[in-house]
């Protein structure tokens, strides 16, 4: 009778164990891949300001070959400055990528303008390398940017599924914003003459 | 009975996992040739040309581990030609893994778009400009005439070469590189020549600005009377003992692993 019992307290004890170590194990697993996953959206965010900060660095350089053609930088130049002071008073990546999408939009309406202007711009290899340039610091941005909501998407998803959600709330893991403009932000306002 | 309804429910929630698992891919659905290095899916390059590209980049690769890839495609179905290079690069790990040192350069016959797509390693050696500078000089003439073949050979094979300049390799003999380019904006000291460029120039700016604006690297077409037009080089290499023949037994090709970040440079034509 006494046998019987201590038996049956070892049985469960050891099952007690072996399922506190699974456990355990389960729990420093999904840990580190939240760990993983909140690292990636930090690069994928830093690789976006990487490229913001690139194009930041080029309009000077374009406004310069443009200033060897005429002495003003048209009125069209008015909407890039105020949407790159917007993006460096951003303060969130909501308003950031709103911004971004705004000087998008009136750097491209800036440089049509002024090819329009000073046709003998589209033979200057300098300006053509910038413009190539800017093309693809722009696409470089939206592809970090939407390598950055990827990312952010699985790591938003996975902080709020069962079980891993009682990991993130102990461990104090957030839901991270999107990089995302609203819709219809890349239209730059249209400049008044 | 329980027991078959439970294996009947299971069978059906993996074959759904399985549905729903195969929509979300639109480029990784486009596989690779056994050739790899060149997939001339719309049928535009003509076989003399294929084998020497084949060969070159074969070399490439060997030489330096950079990878080269031409693909054409008869649409690009709604992608940007930008996202579609860029997908495709990453599914196929275009380039070495550890050095992402790959190139794809991508042709679409119906949207009329060439697109170059450099891998993150290479972007030091083939920033942007450069890129769009090989495809104004050697590509854009050809294409703007439907010699697709020629074009895409020119600028693979220019490409080929600027990556053995980057590894501080000897590029065809033949080969002027980008740097070595006489520049638009210096040609001002010429003299009169250069008026009746400029004649030429403006009257075709106007045609080009009256047709159509197209958005974003229009208008490249005139830059080309400055330059005395493309140059055709490496023709020698062509028609030579190169036979793609003894590659076959190894299964065909395939990427190292390479990603990609979005350089690159791509016209209209």
């Amino acid at each position: 009778m006494k046998k019987k019992s201590t038996v049956i307290i070892l049985s469960v004890v050891a099952a007690v164990l072996i399922i506190g170590i699974a456990l355990t194990g389960t729990v420093i697993g999904s840990y580190n891949g939240l760990v993983e996953m909140s690292e990636s959206v930090e690069t994928a965010s830093s690789n976006i300001s990487t490229q913001l900060q690139r194009r930041n660095d080029l309009i000077p350089n374009l406004v310069e070959v443009v200033k060897g053609y005429s002495e003003h930088e048209l009125e069209t130049f008015k909407a890039v400055t105020e949407a790159r002071n917007a993006l460096n008073g951003a303060d969130n990546l909501g308003e950031q990528a709103e911004a971004s999408s705004r000087l998008s939009g009136a750097l491209d309406i800036w440089v049509n303008a002024v090819t329009e202007a000073y046709p003998e711009l589209k033979a200057n290899t300098q300006f053509i390398a910038l413009q190539d340039q800017l093309e693809g610091t722009e696409n470089r941005i939206s592809t970090a940017r939407k390598d950055y909501n990827d990312s952010a998407k699985k790591y938003n998803t996975n902080i709020r599924k069962f079980p891993k959600n009682i990991l993130a709330s102990i461990f104090g893991f957030e839901k991270v914003e999107y990089f995302e403009a609203q819709e219809g932000a890349e239209n730059a306002p249209s400049v008044e003459f | 009975m329980s027991f078959k309804k439970i294996i009947s429910a299971l069978l059906v929630a993996i074959l759904f996992c399985l549905v729903f698992c195969g929509c979300e891919n639109k480029t990784e659905e486009l596989k690779p040739t056994e050739q790899f290095y060149v997939n001339d899916f719309a049928n535009v390059i003509d076989s003399e040309k294929e084998t020497a590209l084949l060969n070159k980049a074969i070399a490439l690769d060997k030489a330096t581990t950079a990878q080269v890839v031409v693909v054409t495609v008869d649409s690009l179905n709604g992608e940007t030609p930008e996202e579609f290079a860029l997908n495709l690069g990453r599914a196929w790990g275009v380039g070495n893994k550890e050095k992402n040192n790959g190139i794809v350069v991508l042709l679409a016959v119906e949207e009329r778009e060439i697109r170059i797509e450099i891998g993150y390693g290479l972007e030091g050696d083939l920033p942007d400009s450069k890129t769009g500078r090989i495809i104004d000089y050697y590509g854009l003439e050809y294409l703007k005439n439907d010699d697709f073949s020629a074009g895409l050979y020119n600028v693979t094979s220019a490409l080929i070469n600027e990556v053995y300049i980057a590894y501080g390799q000897t590029p065809e003999e033949s080969y002027v590189a980008i740097e070595n380019l006489p520049q638009t904006n210096d040609l001002k000291k010429n003299g009169s020549k250069i008026i009746i460029s400029w004649i030429i120039l403006i009257v075709l700016v106007v045609i080009i600005s009256l047709f159509g604006s197209r958005r974003g690297g229009g208008g490249m077409g005139p830059m080309l009377f400055f330059m005395g037009g493309p140059r055709f080089y490496g023709g020698h290499h062509m028609g030579g003992g190169f036979g793609s023949g003894g590659f076959g037994g190894r299964g065909g090709f395939s990427g190292g692993g390479g990603s990609f970040g979005g350089g690159g440079a791509g016209r209209r034509f």
